[in-house]
C-alpha cells in the first residue's frame, strides 16, 4: 500500500504546465488522450434517453388532444389510424434468450443487444466481470488507451476514491504539520532552556522564521536558502535563480533534512506509525550527532538546482561526482545516504535533459510513461545512458526511488538493508494513489524496487562507491528491457481486436420475473438448447434455491427460499421499484426508485419468512429467530450508507393451501396467497427527539 | 472536594475553547477540510452522536458549571441545571486518538483529568429543608391497595376504557394503575406534577386520604435522583397517616410530638439497595417492576421525557373478527372482480402480448400479491385486515405497549395531557428476538394511526412518507442495562404506485407537455412526478 500512495505535497501546483509535469498519473491513458476525443466524440445522449423504458415493453400512447387546438385532433386521428392499419408488433416484441447455468445458479445472456436491452430497460442482471452494468469491454478499452472508457462507473468510482484519499491525506498532513510545529516549538523551548549553545541551525530556523515546517511548500524557500549558503556556496548561488525544478528539489532537500533531523517525512502510513516512534528517533539522532551536523547532506541535494540545459550537463556531472566524493569525505558515517541521493537527482536530470534534446515531452517523474510514449527512442536512450558511470543508475528510475528517508531510517535503526520500513515520500508528481486490479504490473515499479534494494546497501556504513557500482548494471538493464517489453506489450493491442469476455447474468428471481411476468425472456437448456417451459423453470429455481439442490419432486414447499424471495421481488417490481440484490450492503435486496444510474437506493430489504397461519403448526418448518444484535448490525451498516432498513415479512400460506392453489391456478394463483408486510426500522435517538 | 473557584485555578485559565485537542490543530484541520470530507465527517458525527456522549470533556463541563456558579455565588455548590450546560457545550473539538508526545497534549489531558476528578469528587448533598422541600419522605406500604382491584375493578376498567376516547372524556382521569402503587408520599415533591397519583373517591375516614401514591418505578427514580427518602414503616398506615377524623391541627401537633420523641418510632429509612430490592422484581409481580423497564423509565425521565405507564389493553371480546372478515372478503371479492377479471395464465406471461398505451395497464396486470393497506381506524382488531385469518390481534407479553411517552412540554401534567407522542415496548435483548409478523403487527395495531404530514403528498416526498409509516411504535431493547431504542413503522409500499409515473415523461418528452394524456384525475401528479425524476 505504501508504494501506491506516493503523493506530492504540491499536487495542486504540479498541475500547471511546467516541466515538472505532475499531471500525468499512472492511469495516463485517461489523461493523455484527453485532448484527442474532444473533437470527434459526439455528445452522449442523456441518461434519461438511454434508460427511457422502465420495462422491456414499449408503449404506444396516443398523442394528446387539446380542445382548443384542432390540429391535435388530426394528429390523434392520424396516429390512431397508423396504429390500426399498420399495427406495431405485439409487445414484448423482443424475447431475449438466456441460458440456465446450474453451476452459478444464474441465467446467462450472451447476445450483446439483449444485454444492453435488459440492462437499459429495467436494470436487470449484472455483468459477470463488472460491478453491475456490463462494461468490462469499455473498461478494457480505456485501460488500453481508447478514449471510450472514461465514463465507466467503476472508473469514476476510482477517481472519486482517489480524490477522497488525497483530501484525507492532505488533511492528515496538515494535522501532522501542526503537531510538528508544536513539537518544534517545544523542542526549541527545551533546547534554549537547557543548553543554549547546542542549538543549531535546523532547529532554530523554522521556529524563529516563518514558524512553519521545513518541508512545507510555502516555507520552503525561506528555509532552504540559508542552508544552501552553508553547504555549498558556489553551486547554490548558481542555482538560486533557477525555478524550473526548484520546487521538487526543495522538497526533497528539505525532506532529506527533515529525515536527518527528526524523522521520516510523511505519508499516510508514516502518519500512523509516527507518534509511537517519536522519542526514539530523536534520541538516536542526537546521539549520532545528526543534529549538530545537519548541513552536509542538504548541500548536495541543493546542488541539483542546476540549470537544465544540455550544455551544462557534462560539467554538472563532473561537478556532482566530485561533490559527492568531497561530501563523502566530509560527512563521514552519519550522512552516507546523501551521496546516492545526489546521484539520483543528477542522473535524473541528465536523463531528462537528453530526452528533451530529442524533442520528447516527458515528465521526469515517470520514465515508464516516457517509455510508453517515446517507445524505442527512449529505450535506446536509457540503455545508452546506462553505460555511463554511477549517475545513470538511478536516473532510469523516478525520483521516488531515492531513498532519503529510508536511508536515514535504516541508518538510525541500524537494521539490515533489506528490512527497510515502508515509507512514503513527497513526490513532485501525483502518480496515483490507487491502482485498478487490471493494471499491469509496472516495469517502472520493479525497476524501482531493484534500485531501492541497491541503494540502502550504500547507507549501511559501507563505502558508497562500491554498491553503486555493483548495482549500476542490473537496474538499468532491467528497466530498459522492461520498458521495452512494456512497449512491445502495448503496441500490438489495438481496440478493434478486443473480444468481449464478459457475459451477463440474471439472478433466478430476475429471470423468472422476465419469463413469468413480462414474457420478455426465454430460458433455454444449456445442453439441448431447447427452451425450458415456465413450470419446469419454476421447479428448477426452487430446487436450486437450496444447497445442495433438492430433487424436483420432494422437498419443495411453499417456503422455498426462491418462492419467498420471488414474492418480494415480484411485489416491488410490480409496483415500479427496481429491486437488486443487496448482498453488498448486507441485506437481501436494495430498492432503487428509478435505477442505479439515476439515484442511490434508499431502502435495504431484509426478507423474513413468517409462518403465522395456524395450519403451519402441523407442518415442519423453521421459524427464523433473528437476534436483536443481528437487527442492530444490519441497521448499523445500512445507516452508514444512508439507507433505511425495511423488514419485509412474507407470510407463507400453509402447504395445503399452497398445493391447492398450485393445482388450480398455477404459480399465479399461488402467489396471491403470500401476504407481505413492510416494517421500516430505524434507530430512535432519545437525545434528538426531545 | 467541591467545585470552588479557587480550587481549580487551571480551569479559569483555560476557558471553553480548551478541549483535548491541541489548540493549534483544530483550526488548521478545519480549514484544510475539503467539502466532501467535511460532509462525511458531519454524517459520521451524526451517526455517532449518542456514542460521542461518552467522550465528554470534563474541563468544558466544569468550566461551564463554574461560570454559572460565579454568577450566583450563593448556589455555586450545587450543580444547577440551567440552559448553559448541555451536551452541546460539553462535547466540543476533535478527539486525539494517540499520544503525539507533545507537552501541550499531555497538559490538556491532565487538566481534563483533573477537572473530571473534581466533578466526580463533588459531594452530593440532599437538601433537607422544611417540610415539602426538595427531599420528601415516602413510606413503603406494599399491601395497601392490594384489595383495590376487587372492589373497584369495574370502575377502573371503565376509566381505562374511557381513556381511549381521548377527546370525548377529557375530564376523566387517565388510568391510574392504583393496584400497583406501593409508596405513599408525606408531602408533595417538586416532581409531583408528573409523578404519583392521589386516589380519589375514598371514604372520609380512610387513612392517608388525598396523599400521592407512587408506582415502584416512580419511587425508585425519585430515590435515585435524591429527592425521595424511602422509609420502612414500623406502625400501620393508620398511625402514620391518621384519617381525616382528626382535625388537621391536631394531626400536625401529634406528628411533631412524635418526631420530637423518637425520630425512628414510626419506621426507619431505607438504603438505595433496599429500595431496589423492594421495588425491582419480575414482570407481573404486583407492586414491582422489572429491571429493564425501570432502566428504560429512568433513562427516559432523565432525558426529559414525560413517561406514564400505559393502561392495560382492554380485553375486547371477539365480535369484530366476526364482522370484519366478512366485509373484507366481500371487499376483496369485489375488487378482484374489478381488477383481475381476466384470469391470469397459470404459468404464462402475466402481461398479455399486445399493444399497450400506457405502463399503468401493463403493471396492473402484474399485480398479484395482495397489498397491505393500513386501516384507518385505530381499534386494534381491524388493523390487520389482510391477515385477519392468520394473525392474532392481541399483543403477547414482550411486545406490548408498556409506556406512553410525551416530549417535554410546559403544559403537560400527569392528569391532563394530550395523546402520547410515542408508544414504547420494552424487551430484553437476550430473552427475546426480532418480533415475528404476528407480534409486530399486533404491536403496531395497538398504536393509533399516525400518518405523515399532509404536505408530504406527492412524489417529491415519497421517501419521507414511506419512512414515517402509518403507525409506529418504539421498542426499547435492553441488553444488560444498555438501551437501544428502535422505531418500527408500518410502511405501505403498496400505496405508492411508482409505475404511475412511467407514463408521464414520455408524454412530457415532447413540447406539448405531459399530463394531458393520462389526464384522468391524476394527471397533475404524474406530471410532477416526471419533473421530479428528471431533476434527480
Amino acid at each position: 500500500m505504501a508504494e501506491t500512495t506516493t503523493l506530492a505535497t504540491a499536487h495542486a501546483a504540479g498541475r500547471d504546465a511546467n516541466t515538472v509535469a505532475g499531471a500525468a498519473s499512472s492511469r495516463s491513458p485517461n489523461n493523455e488522450t484527453q485532448p484527442t476525443p474532444a473533437g470527434r466524440a459526439s455528445p452522449k445522449p442523456p441518461l434519461s434517453q438511454i434508460y427511457v423504458l422502465p420495462a422491456p415493453i414499449r408503449t404506444f400512447p396516443l398523442p394528446t388532444f387539446y380542445p382548443n387546438n384542432p390540429i391535435s385532433l388530426l394528429h390523434l386521428v392520424y396516429a390512431w389510424l397508423c396504429q390500426v392499419f399498420r399495427p406495431p408488433p405485439c409487445e414484448p416484441s423482443v424475447v431475449h434468450v438466456g441460458v440456465w447455468d446450474a453451476e452459478t445458479r444464474s441465467v446467462h445472456v450472451r447476445d450483446p443487444t439483449s444485454i444492453r436491452a435488459l440492462w437499459e430497460q429495467g436494470f436487470y442482471g449484472k455483468g459477470s466481470l463488472s460491478r453491475s452494468e456490463p462494461n468490462w469491454l469499455k473498461r478494457e478499452l480505456a485501460r488500453r488507451g481508447s478514449p471510450e472508457g472514461k465514463t465507466v462507473s467503476e472508473a469514476r468510482t476510482e477517481l472519486r476514491r482517489e480524490e477522497r484519499r488525497l483530501a484525507k491525506w492532505e488533511r492528515a498532513k496538515t494535522e501532522l504539520e501542526a503537531i510538528e510545529r508544536q513539537r518544534l516549538a517545544e523542542a526549541a523551548a527545551r533546547a534554549t532552556a537547557a543548553e543554549p549553545n547546542e542549538a543549531n541551525g535546523v532547529l532554530d530556523k523554522p521556529v524563529g522564521g516563518s514558524g512553519s515546517l521545513p518541508f512545507l511548500n510555502g516555507a520552503g524557500s525561506s528555509v532552504t536558502e540559508p542552508t544552501l549558503t552553508d553547504a555549498t556556496a558556489e553551486t547554490a548561488q548558481e542555482s538560486s535563480p533557477i525555478t524550473e525544478t526548484s520546487r521538487l528539489l526543495k522538497l526533497q532537500g528539505s525532506a532529506a533534512r527533515c529525515a536527518e533531523g527528526f524523522k521520516a517525512p510523511v505519508g499516510p502510513a508514516e502518519l500512523l506509525a509516527l507518534p509511537n516512534s517519536l522519542a526514539k528517533p530523536r534520541a538516536k539522532a542526537i546521539s549520532s550527532g545528526c543534529l549538530s551536523e545537519p548541513k552536509p547532506p542538504v548541500g548536495p541535494a541543493e546542488l541539483l538546482l542546476l540549470p537544465n540545459s544540455p550544455a551544462d550537463l557534462a560539467l554538472r556531472l563532473v561537478k556532482t561526482s566530485s561533490m559527492r566524493e568531497s561530501g563523502e569525505r566530509a560527512m563521514g558515517q552519519s550522512t552516507l545516504q546523501a551521496a546516492p541521493e545526489v546521484n539520483g537527482h543528477t542522473a535524473d536530470k541528465a536523463a531528462k535533459g537528453k530526452l528533451k534534446t530529442n524533442g520528447v515531452v516527458n515528465d521526469k517523474g515517470h520514465p515508464i510513461k516516457a517509455s510508453a510514449l517515446a517507445g524505442n527512442q527512449k529505450v535506446g536512450k536509457l540503455s545508452s545512458e546506462g553505460t555511463q558511470p554511477d549517475g545513470v543508475t538511478n536516473g532510469a528510475v523516478s525520483p521516488r526511488s531515492i531513498p532519503s528517508p529510508n536511508g536515514s531510517a535504516t541508518e538510525a535503526n541500524g537494521l539490515q538493508a533489506l528490512k527497510r520500513r515502508k515509507s512514503v515520500r513527497f513526490s513532485p508528481t501525483v502518480e496515483s494513489t490507487t491502482f485498478l486490479h487490471s493494471d499491469p504490473p509496472s516495469p517502472n515499479r520493479s525497476a524501482n524496487a531493484s534500485s531501492k534494494g541497491a541503494v540502502p546497501a550504500s547507507s549501511n556504513g559501507q563505502p558508497v562507491k562500491k554498491p553503486v557500482v555493483s548495482s549500476t548494471v542490473s537496474p538499468v538493464v532491467r528497466s530498459a528491457s522492461e520498458s521495452a517489453s512494456g512497449v512491445s506489450l502495448d503496441s500490438p493491442s489495438t481496440p478493434t481486436e478486443l473480444e468481449n469476455k464478459e457475459h451477463f447474468q440474471l439472478a433466478p428471481e430476475e429471470a423468472f420475473f422476465l419469463v413469468f411476468s413480462l414474457g420478455a425472456l426465454r430460458v433455454v437448456d444449456p445442453v439441448t438448447g431447447s427452451p425450458i417451459p415456465t413450470e419446469r423453470l419454476l421447479s428448477l429455481f426452487r430446487s436450486y434455491s437450496y444447497f445442495p439442490p433438492r430433487s424436483l419432486g420432494s422437498g419443495l414447499g411453499a417456503d422455498d427460499p426462491f418462492l419467498v424471495n420471488y414474492a418480494v421481488y415480484h411485489r416491488f417490481r410490480s409496483l415500479g421499484w427496481v429491486p437488486r440484490h443487496g448482498i453488498k450492503f448486507g441485506v437481501d435486496w436494495i430498492l432503487y426508485q428509478r435505477g442505479p444510474v439515476f439515484d442511490h437506493s434508499e431502502f435495504g430489504i431484509m426478507v423474513l419468512p413468517s409462518y403465522s397461519h395456524p395450519a403451519w403448526e402441523e407442518h415442519k418448518h423453521e421459524e427464523p429467530k433473528r437476534s436483536w444484535s443481528w437487527l442492530m448490525g444490519v441497521n448499523r451498516v445500512l445507516s452508514h450508507v444512508l439507507k433505511s432498513l425495511v423488514l419485509v415479512y412474507v407470510d407463507i400460506p400453509p402447504p395445503t393451501v399452497f398445493a391447492e392453489e398450485m393445482q388450480r391456478g398455477g404459480i399465479a394463483a399461488a402467489l396471491k396467497k403470500y401476504t407481505i408486510r413492510e416494517v421500516i426500522v430505524r434507530r430512535f435517538s432519545v437525545n434528538r427527539n426531545r | 472536594m467541591s467545585l470552588d473557584d479557587d480550587d481549580i485555578p487551571s480551569l479559569t485559565s483555560h476557558p471553553h475553547s480548551s478541549s483535548i485537542t491541541s489548540p493549534s490543530q483544530a483550526p488548521a484541520s478545519a480549514s484544510s477540510l475539503p467539502p466532501e470530507a467535511a460532509a462525511d465527517d458531519l454524517t459520521t458525527e451524526d451517526l455517532m452522536e449518542e456514542e460521542g456522549a461518552a467522550s465528554q470533556d470534563f474541563r468544558a463541563f466544569a468550566a461551564s458549571l463554574q461560570s454559572q456558579s460565579k454568577s450566583s455565588p450563593q448556589q455555586h455548590r450545587q450543580f444547577r441545571k440551567t440552559a448553559g450546560v448541555s451536551a452541546q457545550t460539553i462535547r466540543k473539538g476533535e478527539k486525539d486518538f494517540e499520544s503525539h508526545g507533545l507537552r501541550a497534549q499531555e497538559d490538556a489531558l491532565e487538566q481534563s483529568r483533573a477537572a473530571m476528578r473534581d466533578v466526580l469528587s463533588y459531594t452530593r448533598v440532599h437538601p433537607v429543608g422544611p417540610k415539602g422541600a426538595a427531599l420528601v419522605r415516602g413510606w413503603y406500604f406494599p399491601a395497601w391497595w392490594e384489595g383495590y382491584s376487587e372492589e373497584l375493578q369495574l370502575e377502573e376498567k371503565k376509566e381505562g376504557g374511557g381513556k381511549d376516547g381521548e377527546g370525548r372524556e377529557r375530564e376523566r382521569k387517565p388510568y391510574g394503575h392504583i393496584r400497583e402503587r406501593v409508596v405513599v408520599l408525606e408531602g408533595s415533591s417538586p416532581a409531583s406534577h408528573s409523578l404519583g397519583r392521589a386516589v380519589t373517591g375514598q371514604a372520609k375516614d380512610r387513612p392517608a386520604r388525598g396523599k400521592d401514591w407512587l408506582l415502584p418505578e416512580e419511587a425508585l427514580y425519585l430515590v435515585e435522583r435524591g429527592s425521595l427518602d424511602l422509609w420502612w414503616p414500623l406502625k400501620g398506615i393508620e398511625e402514620i397517616f391518621p384519617p381525616e377524623g382528626m382535625t388537621a391541627g391536631k394531626e400536625k401537633e401529634g406528628e411533631e410530638e412524635m418526631e420530637e420523641e423518637d425520630e425512628y418510632e414510626m419506621g426507619f429509612p431505607l438504603s438505595l439497595q433496599a429500595a431496589y430490592a423492594l421495588l425491582i422484581g419480575n414482570d407481573g409481580e404486583r407492586g414491582k417492576i422489572s429491571l429493564q423497564k425501570f432502566q428504560v423509565y429512568s433513562n427516559l425521565k432523565r432525558c426529559g421525557y414525560n413517561v406514564l405507564r400505559a393502561p392495560p389493553v382492554p380485553k375486547q371480546p371477539p365480535p369484530p373478527p366476526t364482522t370484519t372478515p366478512i366485509t373484507t372478503t366481500l371487499w376483496q371479492w369485489f375488487t378482484s372482480l374489478l381488477t383481475t377479471s381476466p384470469q391470469q395464465p397459470p404459468y404464462g406471461p402475466l402481461v398479455q402480448p399486445g399493444l399497450y398505451r400506457s405502463y399503468a395497464s401493463i403493471y396492473r396486470q402484474m399485480a398479484l400479491l395482495p397489498r397491505h393497506k393500513p386501516s384507518t381506524t385505530s381499534t386494534p382488531s381491524t388493523a390487520t385486515q389482510q391477515t385477519t385469518t392468520t394473525t392474532t390481534t392481541t399483543t403477547s407479553e414482550p411486545f406490548t405497549i408498556h409506556f406512553h411517552i410525551w416530549k417535554a412540554a410546559q403544559k403537560w401534567t400527569k392528569l391532563r395531557h394530550p395523546p402520547p407522542d410515542f408508544h414504547l415496548a420494552v424487551v430484553d435483548a437476550q430473552q427475546s428476538a426480532v418480533p415475528s409478523l404476528s407480534e409486530i403487527s399486533a404491536l403496531l395495531a395497538a398504536t393509533p394511526l399516525a400518518p405523515g404530514k399532509p404536505e408530504w403528498a406527492g412524489p417529491g416526498r415519497l421517501y419521507a412518507r414511506l419512512k414515517h409509516g402509518h403507525r409506529n411504535v418504539l421498542v426499547a431493547v435492553v441488553d444488560h442495562g444498555v438501551i437501544n431504542y428502535m422505531r418500527f413503522a408500518e410502511a405501505a409500499f403498496g400505496l405508492e404506485e411508482l409505475y404511475a409515473r412511467f407514463d408521464a415523461p414520455r408524454g412530457g418528452g415532447g413540447k406539448k407537455g405531459g399530463g394531458g394524456r393520462n389526464g384522468n384525475g391524476n394527471g397533475g401528479r404524474g406530471g410532477r412526478g416526471g419533473r421530479g425524476r428528471g431533476r434527480r
